[in-house]
């Protein structure tokens, strides 16, 4: 069963992230680079990636003749996806232990940050919703 | 350059998509793949992937131990991925063009559903998640 591990934050978060000291980033990164390691040497691991900053993200709608629309304004309160991974795993219980685990990642003061991480199946094909 | 095009909705989005008829979300999958077709022969494809439905989703985290506390409890505000799509363009603006394609994918009775669709590129400083360094 594949599961998606997403990593969102608000642009506060991110704010705050600038600050970290550079030994709490450099033990954050190695910790990541440890964990998408471990996840491909159990051959559980399907993809990772990391997001640009949110001052890159924007909305885009379509206009009437179908023209794109962008705004780069969002809430304060908008979460904004950092990174995810998608792991293949037997169980849904194997998928939240392995998110925990990037949970526990070291933070600010190489404390856990026991950040919240999404959880949740992805679809082989639309068929899968049931539709 | 790479880009990621994000599709989000509410519970209440994702509960009005399941009322739409068969024939909609037809014309709106056949629309969505004639895209992705598009995509692959002109060699901006990279990926996409759908997520399931908000009610199976969990928020993990981590307690003392490594022990994983579940919580599926979310505001009625919390915007969930539906999907997305990840292309490799020339430009940021081709990127944009591509997001307003799916944004004018058929909704019901064939109108644009005109959803919005968040566009942005991928860490290539040292954060976490990429393990592309």
């Amino acid at each position: 069963m594949k599961f998606i591990l997403m990593m969102t934050a608000k642009k506060a978060d991110w704010d705050e992230y600038t600050k970290w000291s550079k030994g709490d980033l450099e033990r954050n990164v190695a910790f990541m680079r440890a964990f998408s390691k471990e996840l491909k040497d159990s051959g559980v691991f399907v993809a990772t990636e990391g997001l640009a900053w949110p001052g890159e993200a924007k909305m885009v709608h379509a206009g009437k003749n179908g023209e794109p629309i962008t705004d780069g304004v969002f809430p304060e309160s908008k979460e904004f996806l950092a990174g995810y991974w998608i792991i293949d795993v037997e169980s849904p219980e194997q998928a939240y232990k392995i998110a925990a685990r990037v949970s526990a990642a070291p933070g600010s003061g190489g404390k856990s940050g026991s950040v919240p991480v999404e959880v949740r199946p992805v679809l082989g094909s639309h068929a899968d919703l049931g539709l | 350059m790479k880009y990621i095009l994000l599709m989000t909705g509410t519970k209440v989005g994702v509960e009005s998509y399941l009322a739409w008829s068969q024939k909609d979300r037809d014309a709106h999958m056949t629309v969505l793949e004639r895209i992705a077709k598009e995509l692959t022969s002109s060699g901006e494809f990279v990926t996409t992937q759908g997520l399931a439905g908000p009610e199976e989703a969990n928020v993990v985290r981590g307690e003392k131990g490594g022990m994983p506390v579940t919580d599926g409890v979310f505001p009625e505000s919390k915007e969930f991925l539906l999907g997305y799509w990840i292309v490799d363009v020339a430009t940021r603006e081709r990127a944009y063009a591509i997001a307003g394609r799916i944004s004018a994918a058929p909704g019901p009775g064939g109108m644009p559903t005109n959803m919005p669709i968040e566009v942005r590129g991928f860490a290539t400083y040292p954060g976490p998640g990429s393990d592309r360094r």
